[in-house]
């Protein structure tokens, strides 16, 4: 685009950063103080290091079980509604189906729903309805990961639309014209080109199944819980324990980055999309 | 002294022997091998006396009897919407759930729990030998039906106290200043007016001094029903008005008109007086509940306060929360004339006592182990350790202990007070419907701490309110 | 052409999906809509009471006050994120030193819990001993105080959804912006057209569906936020910041409300419905006309 001088960029963004990171940063701060110390004269810089909250994070298995759960959770459910809406969309954008905007439209409904009052037909569903046998959805990362579909699966759809109906559709008639079947084209000439939207599609879904608190909350109790309902455990009526539930969030933006940077690193590919036409 | 000397040295001597008995400790495994391999499910609120359950008394349970435990602990609100939703539907994923004193006549009135004296009465096999309901506290009888059956193991109970800090009320300089001032010693107060004046006094103080220093707390939150329980549970009592002004005899009426006292003279005074302390407390009692009242009392920002007793303990002895330790006194509410004398005849109370039980729930599929379990908490063995730990008492043997008895100094005679005058605080008045009026009536509470409404237009309001939601609820006919 | 059979095999499963964990709750609730339901009531039996909890509803002032809130929340905060959102993937268009770097810094906030976030900016916002009301009355001598300054809390409640989400906002139009076509640019560079000629008839119309699904998507979460305003002001004060998510969890959760509840829910999915209909009409429509 216009040129411009780089660095007033990174000047203007270590300023944006700054606005960004203070609250990170005072997430770090209340995660090394004590208690008590977070209800006094408050001060902008560290002099002194609590670390118990951190130790007695590091010791507790029942925390790792939960970020494991929050990571197979998270990950199963954006790869599910990725794909999921990646073809949702394609037969959205390519095919002349009856209906279509309607259904379209329809998807996004699902994602308005107040969660409050539908926990009540979710719990009977996961503890009466769906149940084989022994095994019933209730408490187990699937039902979850199935759950968050209800409003992950209408998000996906409604940032890939634009994406795939961004992408020409002579490329795809040149495919089949070359003798691609349907699968091909999806796979060498669309998935492709939707990269930088699916990249962003999957990072946004996995934030969201990451954070759900209430849903998790009602539907798990002890084998699927995922760390968010974890965090709330330190919320009682004996005192909250801020230091703690900040040490645990410190924790968590660590695998989150990792896999955050992974997949940004689509959106970098995605750079050279504009040169498609050529 | 010598008298509770001698009498924590036997205890200790029969909690030895307990431990050592073969006969008490085959019971277990013996009762516990029916249920191999049983696993019982509870629900909790992730408290420090909860968390001694679920991190020490589970794994010995387990490994006295075979029965495997898993304990859920969670936040206050998941754990009755997830205790609820499960009786109320009947899955019986809980053998165990948690009954804040506050929610157990909703509980009895839907016939969710069993009762745990009949049952044990019907199955004597079931019976520990080292389980007496006799032995809980007076708090027990809450978790009780009319016939006195009991329907809870009560496993923990506090009570609001009044906290005072003994640095600055024993400093000889305040005292003379305090004195110069008023013409008054200065003393934990006894009445609402000494109270006040204290609280001015101290306030006035730390500005003079620019200290972080204030005279009272308030746990005034405008948006969290801590402020609203503060009202109806800590202060209104103290000026005579119980059951939150809601007269349960005459139709649930709430208003003065209905035969309730609500929006009563009295109740209006009281909640005056609250308004006056939360102006002059600390500025961040606006955004109170009784979380950050315990922290604005262990940061050392206020003088005296009201305090939930399980919030005293930490204030009183751990150094990495509080500020204060080794300074904190603790004495009965500031009262009205009368107060007292009626909460001694037994025709009032003068505070709350907070707590709660492990209840077994009727949907539950492994109700004889679970009971084991209750049982099994509910020994006089376990208790003392448990009591250090989470500074909980709902057993009278359990302040016997002598490790109970040496923490009690630390706390100030929090116990001692306890075990004595316990009898003068009262839980949640016994009402079905107690988290909806409270929810009905709370917004109206929130505007007069904002100022929106005046107080007494406010309690008018609120009476009428809490009319209507009984109405609507069906209690009020 | 390929045959439509493809394209509803390849939408059955999210239609199958959406159908059993969309369809069939909803119409559960809508059931409870229609019932006098309260476990805790002197009944606790669910009893048919027809439109009665619809007609409470309409006269229900906590509700409306609640709505009009909310409204108000919802405006302001997605307003902002879009605003700044947008501003902010257009500078990720440009090549800078340490672009992935200060990409990844900006999605952070994305990652910390809802519950989190309340609880950091709680903290920060404590009257007197929080970072923002301490500095501010050092430095500036104002008075913050959140739990008894209706407009403090309500600016703090839509600060903290900016600072939470406006990545996201970045994100999707970032995405949107990658995906654009070169060609009419440099055509309209080569034409001589200015700047905001540019962003106007250009930039503007070909992101439109981006801009579209997420002023959706956020404006929907924003109404249905619960944690971080639970956790930041709990409504308060008095009902400044009750917003519906969180006023509809107080009347389900602690007050057992459940028919009463399950109308709110109804009545809150048809105006959000109808609201997010009219914007999908009123934007959408004309290009797919256009087309």
């Amino acid at each position: 685009m216009r040129p411009s001088n780089p660095w007033l960029n990174v000047l203007l963004w270590i300023i944006l950063s700054f606005a960004t990171l203070f609250p990170i940063y005072w997430l770090f701060v209340i995660s090394v103080k004590p208690a008590v110390d977070l209800f006094t004269t408050p001060d902008v810089i560290l002099r002194s290091f609590y670390w118990k909250n951190y130790i007695d994070v590091l010791h507790d298995e029942t925390l790792r079980r939960y970020m494991m759960n929050s990571l197979i959770i998270s990950t199963g459910n954006a790869v599910l509604c990725t794909v999921l809406a990646f073809m949702a969309c394609y037969a959205l954008s390519r095919f002349d189906l009856a209906g279509k905007e309607n259904i379209f439209f329809w998807t996004i409904t699902n994602r308005m729903a107040p969660a409050a009052v539908f926990l009540l037909p979710f719990f009977l569903l996961y503890t009466k309805v769906f149940v084989i046998g022994d095994f019933k959805l209730y408490d187990t990362r699937i039902g979850l990961i199935l759950l968050y579909c209800t409003f992950n699966l209408p998000f996906a759809i409604w940032t890939l639309r634009p994406t795939i109906d961004g992408i020409p559709k002579e490329l795809d008639e040149a495919a089949t014209v070359d003798g691609c079947s349907t699968w091909q084209t999806i796979r060498e000439v669309v998935w492709p080109l939707a990269r930088p939207g699916v990249a962003v599609t999957f990072i946004l879904i996995w934030v969201f199944a990451w954070n759900e608190f209430l849903l998790a909350a009602t539907l798990t109790s002890f084998n699927a819980r995922t760390l968010t309902t974890g965090l709330s455990e330190y919320v009682t009526t004996t005192g909250t324990q801020w230091g703690k539930m900040a040490a645990i969030s410190i924790f968590t933006l660590i695998p989150a980055l990792i896999i955050f940077s992974m997949v940004q690193r689509s959106i970098v590919a995605g750079l050279t999309f504009g040169a498609v036409k050529e | 002294m010598r008298q509770g000397l001698k009498a924590g040295a036997s205890a200790l001597i029969l909690a030895m022997l307990a431990g050592a008995m073969p006969a008490w400790a085959d019971f277990w495994s013996d009762a516990g091998a029916k249920f191999k391999g049983v696993t019982l499910h509870g629900v909790t609120e992730s408290t420090p006396p909860s968390n001694y359950i679920k991190d020490v008394l589970a794994p010995q349970f387990e490994e006295k009897t075979g029965i495997n435990v898993e304990i859920e602990t969670t936040s206050w609100d998941q754990m009755y919407d997830k205790a609820i939703k499960d009786m109320e539907a009947g899955t019986g994923i809980y053998d165990m759930v948690y009954i804040e004193q506050d929610i157990i006549y909703a509980y009895l009135a839907r016939n969710f729990l069993v009762d745990i004296t009949k049952t044990l009465k019907d199955d004597p096999s079931l019976k520990a030998p080292t389980f007496d309901e006799a032995k809980f506290t007076t708090f027990a009888d809450y978790f009780k039906n009319a016939d006195g059956d009991l329907f809870g193991v009560p496993m923990e109970a506090f009570i609001k106290v009044y906290l005072y800090r003994t640095d600055l009320f024993n400093d000889p300089e305040i005292q003379a200043a305090f004195k110069a001032k008023t013409g008054k010693d200065l003393k934990p107060a006894t009445t609402h007016e000494d109270y006040t004046q204290i609280a001015e006094f101290f306030t006035e103080y730390g500005k003079e001094k620019g200290l972080d220093l204030w005279g009272t707390t308030s746990q005034a939150h405008t948006g969290h029903p801590a402020s609203w329980y503060e009202f109806f549970e800590s202060v209104a009592p103290t000026f005579g008005v119980y059951n939150w002004g809601i007269n349960a005899a005459d139709n649930y009426g709430a208003s003065v008109e209905h035969g309730g006292t609500m929006n009563s003279p009295e109740a209006k005074t009281a909640l005056k007086y609250l308004l006056h302390l939360r102006d002059i407390a600390p500025p961040e009692s606006a955004a109170s509940t009784w979380t950050e009242v315990a922290t604005t009392f262990a940061a050392g920002r206020a003088a005296q306060g009201l305090v939930y007793g399980e919030n005293a303990a930490w204030i009183a002895s751990d150094p990495d929360q509080s500020k204060v330790v080794g300074n904190v006194g603790v004495a009965l509410p500031p009262l009205e004339p009368g107060v007292l004398e009626a909460a001694e005849a037994g025709k009032g109370y003068i505070g709350y006592y907070d707590g709660g039980a492990f209840g077994l729930p009727v949907t539950s599929k492994n109700k004889e182990a679970a009971l084991l379990f209750m049982q099994y908490i509910g020994q006089d063995e376990v208790q003392g350790p448990w009591a250090v730990a989470g500074s909980r008492i709902t057993n009278t043997a359990t302040y016997d202990d002598p490790a109970v008895q040496e923490l009690d100094k630390k706390l100030g005679g929090y116990f001692t007070m306890l075990r004595d005058q316990g009898k003068l605080f009262a839980g949640a008045p016994p009402y079905p419907f107690h988290a909806q009026v409270r929810e009905a009536t709370a917004p109206i509470f929130y505007e007069i701490l904002t100022g929106a409404i005046e107080p007494d237009a406010g309690l008018d309001q609120m009476a009428a309110k809490a009319e209507e939601e009984l109405t609507n609820l069906g209690y009020r006919k | 052409m390929r045959s439509n059979k493809v394209g509803w095999w390849l939408l059955a499963p999210t239609l199958a999906i959406l159908g059993i964990f969309g369809i069939l709750p909803f119409i559960y609730v809508l059931y409870l809509a229609f019932h006098q339901w309260n476990p805790f009531g002197a009944n606790p039996e669910q009893v048919f009471n027809g439109a009665n909890n619809f007609r409470r509803l309409v006269f229900d002032k906590e509700f409306l006050l609640a709505i009009w809130v909310t409204l108000k929340f919802g405006v302001f905060a997605v307003a902002s994120e879009i605003v700044i959102g947008y501003f902010l993937a257009q500078l990720f268009m440009r090549e800078f030193p340490g672009k992935g770097f200060f990409r990844t810094i900006h999605t952070l906030p994305l990652i910390v819990a809802p519950i989190v976030v309340g609880s950091i900016w709680r903290l920060m916002t404590t009257p007197s001993v929080g970072i923002i009301p301490f500095y501010a009355n050092e430095l500036f001598g104002i008075d913050i105080n959140i739990g008894r300054d209706a407009g403090t809390a309500f600016l703090f409640t839509v600060i903290m959804d900016i600072w939470h989400w406006t990545p996201l906002v970045t994100l999707t139009l970032l995405a949107a912006l990658l995906s654009l076509p070169k060609d009419p640019f440099e055509q309209a560079q080569i034409d001589g057209a200015s700047r905001s000629q540019i962003f106007w008839h250009i930039t503007l119309p070909m992101i439109r569906p981006a801009i579209l699904a997420t002023v959706f998507i956020r404006l929907m979460d924003a109404l249905r936020t619960v944690d971080e305003v639970w956790m930041l002001t709990g409504g308060g004060p008095g009902a400044a910041t009750r917003y519906l998510g969180l006023h509809i969890w107080k009347v389900v959760f602690p007050k057992t409300d459940y028919g009463y509840g399950a109308a709110i829910s109804v009545i809150v999915l048809y105006l959000t419905l109808v609201m997010c209909w009219m914007l999908y009409v009123g934007l959408v429509a004309p290009r797919n006309k256009g087309n």
